[in-house]
């Protein structure tokens, strides 16, 4: 309520002061831009590069790069900044947190400046891959603009592959398939592994992120994409994949117990440590730079049907941003995820170029000629769907990373983990299904 | 207790035992921070020897050359050190001064009051940022240095550690002053303060280094870049959520980070065991 009245009272004198000195007109107008960083220290640094070409194109706007933590922490900050009545301008958030964001009325729909630069929603979605669009738009309002998307790859090692007699051209393409090649990879001396056929980072965010690849390779759904208040955990194409992940912990002992943190996945296999491993797409020029050994991605292997879930993050505007600075995040959003400026961005980071035309461009055809996985990586993007998004998307996934890593510790079985995760995410969830879906005509 | 105590002291745990345990627990706390050394001077941040604790490389200083261009250290060790100090020097007066009130002043409600300030260090710091940021907001302190600090300068831990001290301290003295017709802030100057000392040290170490390190709170008030503070700085340029890690350059990142510190510890540790040892706090 007060936010709203200060709001409208901020507005007032905005447009008084306007009215009174028309050397406002030409003054700046100061926005900031909240980002998580994806990548490491050069990506921090290429962010504040891209925005001082954006200002210098710009001189009317001045636009300020705040580093805002993981995509957790931003999720943070932002509701912070905002119940604090200090919204930034735009921000760069993880693309599974827009459901919850619109559920809580945090983030406003762009139609309307849509509609003013003379497009239908669909006209200025269609420049994005359509595996984005279910985590952009929501009920037919766009509510994000695609700046950086990933999904799941198989990384695997061919040095490794050709010392254990197999054929570096074939990669494993199904779950057997995955079992075998990483049972020959795994090298024991005694009882101690000194070499990991298989590693999926299984940390908070992205342990829930690789489990849902898992669960749509089998064949399975994790979340109703259409309401955000059911999750599919209990279900036998989840337990499945959860069993997987498990036996390969436990049964076939080619993959290191315990959670795993993405750094030291990509860390492990770097060094040799282990030979295969299901990374983000994100990670590309990371490998690809350090790697002293020939590699070769591939897609998730699949057990029932090629399917991943998207990964990333989209550039959404706070609700109480309004006139002038409204105004001024469309123009950084348009500029940010125009092809030229996502290509670069994509070639800088791995992460995919949202816009579909990045790939048109000269400098892109060149890359991609020059680093045939990156080309794999996006010709995966056909076999995507939206990532699992639901009302308070980060507890209802924490429910079943908890769950995961006590399996992953061999803690307790996955139909017990599973049991015990779709509890506590109904629980979660329940005042938002209490108030939707259950909400009925009481005469 | 004190039966207890005087048995340790004569030998019921052989003290060459305890020694070495005391050894094996200070060996394990190294490790981490000598594989940081180790790594930080280490050409390769990825490869086999990368994960080494034994150096089996020539020192290189690459590593820090990159810490230092990925983030303005100076500009960030300057805003670290304002919200350390300037947080201690608030606190060092209002934790002297609400310390004394519980202890000496007889008021209505006095233990009640007390009660209700310990209550807050059963609070979590995270459950109150967003009421404390928009109380800092309304004071117009977003995104300032400033509004960093202000939550802290009033601490429920320090209040009751010199409340501690200055009960043990002997009120004849006090009253001795009293009749030399001392008023209450030369009574707290002249003897609360200098008896008290070894526990203000303590408190100040303490507090120094929780603020040094604190992470979230400062990344929740701080959006200029030249207003970030080392951990904010540090971490723009280590953590990643789906992209992978040099360590090597978190190596020495964090090392630059944590070298005042190390460096403080390390010219004053005799006062530093001192204090703790005299004030109680283990």
């Amino acid at each position: 309520m007060t936010t709203t009245r200060r709001t409208l009272l901020a507005g007032a004198a905005l447009a008084a002061s306007f009215a009174l000195s028309p050397a406002f007109a030409q003054g700046q107008t100061e926005i900031e831009l909240f980002f998580p960083v994806p990548v490491d220290g050069q990506l921090a640094r290429d962010m504040a590069t891209l925005l001082k070409e954006f200002n210098e194109k710009n001189p009317s706007i001045k636009a300020t790069p705040v580093y805002t933590g993981s995509y957790d922490e931003t999720l943070i900050k932002t509701r912070a900044a905002m119940k604090a009545g200090k919204p930034p301008a735009a921000v760069i958030m993880s693309a599974n947190f827009l459901l919850d964001l619109k559920i809580e009325g945090e983030i406003q729909p762009m139609d309307a400046l849509i509609k003013a630069d003379g497009k239908t929603n669909d006209q200025f979605m269609g420049q994005f891959f359509d595996a984005l669009h279910g985590n952009a738009v929501l009920d037919r309002q766009v509510y994000g603009v695609p700046f950086h998307n990933s999904t799941p790859l198989l990384y695997v090692n061919t040095d490794h592959l050709k010392e254990a007699g197999l054929d570096p051209d074939k990669l494993p393409a199904n779950w057997e398939e995955l079992v075998t090649t990483a049972k020959k990879l795994t090298r024991r001396d005694g009882d101690r592994v000194t070499r990991w056929g298989m590693m999926m980072p299984s940390n908070y965010d992205y342990g829930g992120w690789i489990l849902q690849a898992l669960t749509h390779s089998n064949g399975g759904q994790w979340f109703n994409v259409d309401y955000g208040g059911e999750v599919y955990y209990d279900t036998p194409s989840m337990l499945g994949a959860l069993t997987f992940w498990s036996d390969l912990v436990s049964k076939h002992k080619v993959h290191p117990a315990g959670v795993q943190a993405g750094g030291a996945v990509s860390s492990a296999f770097l060094s040799g440590q282990a030979s295969m491993m299901l990374l983000s797409t994100g990670s590309l020029t990371h490998i690809r730079t350090n790697a002293k050994f020939p590699y070769k991605v591939a897609f998730v292997p699949k057990n029932v049907k090629n399917e991943v879930p998207i990964g990333g993050a989209s550039l959404v505007i706070p609700t109480g941003v309004e006139g002038e600075r409204r105004k001024a995040a469309w123009t950084l959003i348009n500029w940010m995820t125009s092809p030229e400026k996502s290509g670069w961005w994509s070639r800088a980071t791995g992460y995919f170029a949202p816009n579909k035309a990045a790939y048109d461009t000269a400098e892109m055809k060149a890359f991609i000629e020059k680093n045939p996985d990156a080309g794999i990586a996006v010709s995966q993007l056909a076999f995507a769907k939206p990532w699992f998004a639901t009302y308070r998307t980060v507890p209802v996934r924490k429910a079943i990373e908890d769950e995961l890593a006590a399996v992953l510790s061999a803690k307790k079985t996955p139909k017990e983990a599973l049991v015990a995760a779709q509890k506590q995410a109904d629980e979660i969830m329940r005042p938002y299904v209490e108030q939707t879906a259950l909400k009925l005509p009481t005469n | 207790m004190s039966q207890a105590s005087t048995g340790v002291a004569t030998g019921e745990v052989s003290p060459k035992l305890g020694y070495a345990a005391t050894l094996l627990v200070a060996a394990l706390w190294m490790v981490p921070f000598l594989w940081m050394l180790v790594a930080a001077f280490n050409p390769e941040s990825i490869g086999a020897g990368m994960a080494s604790l034994v150096p089996s490389y020539i020192p290189t200083l690459a590593n820090f050359r990159e810490a230092w261009a990925s983030a303005d250290f100076p500009r960030y060790g300057l805003n670290t050190t304002i919200i350390s100090l300037g947080i201690l020097a608030v606190q060092v007066v209002t934790i002297t001064l609400a310390g004394y009130a519980f202890a000496r002043l007889e008021f209505p409600g006095r233990t009640l009051c007390f009660y209700l300030f310990l209550l807050q260090l059963m609070l979590a710091p995270v459950v109150l940022i967003v009421p404390n940021l928009t109380t800092i907001a309304r004071l117009g302190l977003y995104d300032t240095l400033l509004g960093v600090m202000a939550p802290y300068f009033v601490s429920a831990f320090g209040t009751f550690l010199m409340r501690q001290a200055f009960r043990a301290i002997p009120r004849e003295l006090e009253d001795a002053a009293l009749i030399d017709g001392a008023g209450v802030f030369q009574r707290i100057g002249f003897i609360y303060l200098p008896l008290a000392r070894p526990s203000l040290v303590a408190f100040s170490i303490v507090s120094v280094t929780a603020h040094w390190n604190e992470f979230l709170w400062p990344l929740m008030v701080i959006n200029s870049p030249d207003l970030r503070p080392l951990t904010v700085g540090l971490a723009s340029f280590t953590r990643g959520a789906e992209g992978a890690q040099a360590w090597g350059v978190i190596a020495a990142g964090t090392l630059l980070v944590s070298a005042p510190l190390l460096l403080a510890f390390a010219l004053f540790q005799r006062a530093f065991v001192n204090s703790f040892v005299s004030s109680g706090i283990k």
